[in-house]
């Protein structure tokens, strides 16, 4: 297509037409646009050709469809929580906020003896250090001393056959359990979420 | 895409949203929402089905903001999105691009509801009428020209976008966009002068 950019000589009345299709969408410079209008002036067939297409543009405008009046809603409340979403500082913040807190307690509660050794925000350091120190031997503590119940608690069971009995069919009965929730959960429809109104 | 000095680009919108403001999402949705969805039904020639893959889009879309390149336009981007579902899901449904009158005839039916600016019986005639013309005028336009003429008028990209989403010269696209208007001229002429 030739939009008549470089070319010297007066255009054809093809390029024309084609200069019509442009100006029509709004694409046609300014330039070809009066060179345009002058040849408009004195040529009724051009000006048939401009009518028709305003026309036609009109024409496929009016053929729209209205969209919806839930659409934009339904499109907001279907939006999933994305992987960037989580990768986000915001969704860190509240987290981030919360351990600088308990840091600043720690500090507060554990901090005072090593205050005269370092800075403040040294103390703070090692009093984390020292609380969590403390919290991974009160962890396996309670682990062992579960592990120890847990030991105890099986032993009288097989000692029994009564508790035997209880535990097996508590055993059968949660697998069962599990079992129908799964099919359950498989025979759901796919897109059960609601898209625009519809189900 | 600006609309006005006070009015933030898509591109600003989108940086919004990436920046944790989730709403600024929903000024996209309305700014886009009537383009994409007429853009698909006119490829998929179902209201629902356009409605239901609009929304596929914009879902998807959000999905993958962060890779969301700024130095395109965000409607280059969201219509090729938009039109890669749509053949996509032409494909799954082997959907045959006949005519609405023999998808009438098979049970498939259309199924849209377009605004009436003529009242009256012969008012509503007359618009169904044109309706389906339109319609079978498009469908009848070559696949390359058909989605050229969609991405103009129904989701009204300019010609470096449409360029730039078919990956395609720019004087490729004038002159497919210039043919095909000539088809349609043709096939609609009865109602031009309307």
């Amino acid at each position: 297509m030739n939009t008549g950019g470089a070319v010297m000589k007066r255009p054809d009345h093809n390029t024309y037409r084609e200069w019509l299709n442009l100006d029509v969408d709004g694409e046609l410079p300014r330039s070809q646009r009066d060179e345009l209008d002058r040849h408009l002036a004195g040529c009724a067939e051009c000006r048939e050709e401009r009518d028709d297409l305003m026309a036609l543009d009109t024409l496929l405008q009016t053929s729209s469809i209205p969209v919806r009046p839930d659409f934009k809603d339904a499109v907001l409340t279907s939006l999933p929580t994305t992987g960037w979403e989580n990768r986000h500082p915001k969704t860190w913040a509240f987290p981030a906020a919360v351990f600088l807190l308990l840091a600043g307690i720690a500090a507060a509660l554990f901090g005072s003896s090593h205050l005269e050794a370092a800075g403040s925000g040294a103390s703070a350091l090692v009093a984390m250090a020292d609380m969590l120190g403390s919290t991974v031997q009160a962890g396996a503590g309670l682990l062992a001393a579960t592990w120890k119940g847990l030991g105890l608690a099986f032993a009288e069971v097989i000692a029994s056959p009564m508790s035997l009995g209880v535990l097996a069919v508590l055993v059968i009965s949660l697998n069962l359990l599990f079992f129908s929730l799964l099919r359950r959960r498989r025979s759901a429809p796919a897109g059960a979420v609601e898209r625009n109104g519809r189900r | 895409m600006t609309r006005g000095a006070e009015q933030p680009t898509d591109e600003d919108l989108v940086a919004a949203v990436l920046g944790g403001d989730r709403e600024r999402f929903g000024d996209l949705v309305d700014r886009y929402q009537g383009r994409l969805v007429n853009y698909l039904f006119r490829l998929l020639r179902n209201v629902d089905d356009a409605h239901d893959l609009a929304q596929e889009v914009l879902v998807k879309v959000y999905q993958v903001l962060d890779r969301y390149d700024p130095q395109y336009k965000f409607s280059t981007w969201l219509f090729r999105v938009a039109q890669n579902a749509a053949i996509d899901q032409i494909r799954r449904r082997r959907l045959k691009l006949v005519s609405l009158r023999q998808d009438d005839d098979e049970g498939e039916g259309r199924d849209w509801d377009l605004p009436s600016p003529e009242r009256g019986p012969y008012g509503e005639m007359r618009n169904r009428e044109r309706a389906d013309a339109i319609q079978e005028a498009i469908d009848a336009l070559p696949w390359e020209y058909r989605e050229l003429i969609l991405l103009r008028h129904q989701a009204e990209l300019p010609y470096e976008e449409i360029a730039q989403l078919k990956q395609m010269p720019l004087g490729t696209v004038k002159n497919k966009l210039f043919r095909g208007r000539q088809m349609l001229k043709e096939k609609l002429q009865d109602f031009l002068a309307d």
